[in-house]
């Protein structure tokens, strides 16, 4: 630290007094910091963890514009534009996944967002303690267990020759085919979507309890004098108060646009429904991992990233233009 | 307070009509939520043959615990469940360690590039380099197939360490700086001052990262090749795997389930149970604080 701050003064002094004072302030900057090193000694591994982890990777995005030859490493490699873009937005297979992706995300975001929101306005009407904790308890299970074991609990139930479909089907008489709608196009997307509002319901209903708890009652008086019945309450009093919790988580759920859930369709997929359940970041994996095709993956996985970024930018100055103090960021 | 109201006042038929319909809906959702973890506990203590039969389970059919001791000939799914473990406990004290010694000194006004770096760390929220570039630094750092590629890599999450973040920040400066007046070290003052104030964050952060380690999935496929160097969850996806679709599973598995009379659903379902149970168990003080630790990072965060 002494060497490198000697040299700034040295060179200082033959330039202008405006650098000069600028190396002033370094000088006494890091006099301060070297006083109190300890404190910048303990931020470094979390520094050096961020710069290491997320921003190197996010360097090696340039794999995306280069001739990516894994023996010659990143440098080596030659630079051909966009290229490898042009070449990934013309193939079938890509196009497939980021349709599908937009659909299954799109589902999961008109059909999961109401869902948690309509489940605390419910579970709010309950006025017997004991049973609302138990409803609350329940919901919020299956938050708590991975894909992988939702996954195999589902190809159980459904299994066409065992499941519960089968059995409460042969109950009332019906000896009939089952469909598998594990592996059904036409049935599959629905899975995903109700699968996944299944797993994640209970947790959304977290941060909207609390906030609804948080409400003064006061409103609710006031509304109940001004002749509102339980359904303008709840969306004059409650559904008002709760606008920006649910600004800020729908941003949130937007800028992930993208993320039509890796984990999930990962674990729930095969090879029956690839057609309409193959999204960006299984096409990524599959693309890259499985077939070392670096650069046309990084591309895939850049364009995913590029649009989440624009899309919490865009929402977001929607959000603020809308209502000043709502917002992310 | 609501109870009492309802009481004094005579509540009116459509609305105890209505509350009976929202009972009846909740009622039913927790039915859905609970019935298929049943379901596959209670398949799992059945004789094969009985439960191929499907439909629903409210009890065992002819109970039998022999897809258990089955399982527990199973050497690999001891060495996964150890290594998830493992990973699991070591990982959420690196966790906790990294994320902790940096934000503190994040939330300390005297810190100077306090808001560049807040700004590299918020940036990592909202774009990332993605699976690719990250998978081949993993595998240039020589971290492939071993347990340091599982938990160096998420070793903090910038979420998490924002909610511990403002949690120190909500702890009134002075404390920290009369300790720094006083000669105690950065070190000495996160340790022994802003630590135990901040117990309640420290408690939910262990939960977030201790249950995404448990359950993480994507990562160990990505970067552990070697079996016995794997995971829980991805010794679980093989067994499902076993028939499902065609896929080929472990050998060794569907040669020891061959000849036992046993299907290899039972089995499955078995497994399943091993690594649900557990949690199972130990739900409802995991509900408990997770629910609080949620409740600090959203009304803070």
């Amino acid at each position: 630290m002494t060497v490198s701050n000697n040299l700034q003064v040295s060179g200082g002094n033959k330039s202008g007094t405006r650098i000069n004072k600028l190396i002033a302030v370094i000088k006494k900057k890091l006099r301060i910091m070297r006083r109190d090193y300890l404190l910048y000694l303990l931020a470094l591994p979390g520094i050096c963890y961020f710069l290491l982890f997320k921003y190197v990777p996010m360097y090696g995005i340039t794999i995306a514009f280069r001739d990516y030859n894994i023996f010659k490493g990143l440098a080596a490699s030659p630079f051909v534009g966009f290229k490898i873009f042009e070449k990934l937005f013309n193939l079938p297979a890509f196009n497939r996944a980021l349709v599908n992706t937009i659909i299954i995300s799109f589902g999961k975001i008109i059909f999961g967002f109401p869902a948690p929101i309509i489940l605390s306005l419910m579970i709010n009407e309950v006025v017997n303690t004991k049973y609302k904790k138990f409803v609350q308890t329940s919901v919020l299970l299956p938050s708590f267990i991975s894909w992988v074991v939702i996954a195999g609990i589902m190809y159980v139930l459904f299994s066409p020759n065992s499941g519960v479909i089968k059995g409460v089907a042969s109950f009332f008489g019906y000896t009939g085919r089952i469909t598998d709608i594990m592996g059904n196009k036409s049935s599959f997307r629905y899975v995903i979507v109700i699968s996944d509002i299944w797993k994640n319901m209970g947790m959304g209903t977290i941060v909207y309890l609390a906030a609804i708890s948080g409400i003064d009652q006061q409103l609710y008086e006031a509304a109940i004098i001004d002749g509102a019945g339980k359904w303008r309450q709840m969306w004059h009093v409650t559904l008002a108060s709760l606008r920006p919790t649910i600004v800020i988580l729908l941003i949130m759920r937007v800028g992930g646009i993208l993320n039509a859930g890796f984990d999930q369709i990962f674990t729930l997929y095969n090879p029956l429904v690839y057609e309409v359940s193959e999204i960006i970041d299984t096409y990524v994996y599959k693309i890259g991992i499985l077939q070392h095709n670096f650069s046309i993956a990084t591309a895939a996985g850049l364009f995913k990233s590029v649009i989440g970024l624009v899309m919490v930018l865009l929402t977001n100055a929607i959000s603020k233009k809308i209502d000043e103090n709502s917002g992310l960021i | 307070m609501k109870k009492t109201a309802s009481k004094k006042i005579k509540t009116p038929v459509s609305t105890v009509i209505g509350r009976v319909i929202i009972y009846f809906i909740l009622g039913l959702l927790a039915f859905l939520t609970l019935y298929p973890f049943w379901h596959v506990i209670m398949y799992s203590i059945s004789a094969s043959e009985a439960a191929m039969e499907g439909g629903l389970f409210f009890f065992p059919r002819k109970p039998t615990l022999a897809a258990y001791s089955l399982l527990a000939r199973n050497k690999l799914i001891f060495t996964t469940y150890k290594n998830s473990i493992i990973r699991t406990v070591v990982g959420t004290c690196i966790n906790l360690i990294m994320t902790a010694s940096i934000a503190y000194p994040l939330s300390v006004k005297r810190f100077i590039g306090r808001n560049f770096w807040t700004m590299v760390i918020f940036f990592t929220m909202l774009f990332s380099g993605g699976m690719i570039p990250t998978y081949l630094l993993v595998k240039e750092l020589g971290l492939l197939n071993s347990m340091w590629a599982l938990i160096l890599p998420g070793s903090i999450s910038a979420y998490n360490m924002f909610i511990m973040r403002n949690f120190f920040q909500s702890i009134p400066p002075s404390l920290e700086e009369s300790a720094n007046i006083d000669g105690a070290t950065p070190p000495r003052i996160l340790v022994s001052i802003i630590m135990p104030l901040s117990k309640p964050v420290f408690a939910a952060l262990a939960l977030f990262y201790g249950i995404a380690h448990w359950n993480s999935y994507i990562d160990c496929v990505l970067y552990i090749d070697d079996l016995s160097k794997q995971v829980l969850q991805v010794y679980l996806r093989s067994m499902i795997n076993v028939t499902a679709f065609g896929q080929v599973g472990e050998a060794a598995d569907r040669a020891a389930i061959a000849g036992t009379g046993m299907s290899e659903e039972t089995m499955k379902m078995a497994a399943i149970s091993a690594s649900v149970i557990p949690i199972i168990i130990i739900y409802p003080w995991l509900q408990k604080y997770y629910v609080k630790g949620v409740l600090i990072g959203s009304i803070k965060g």
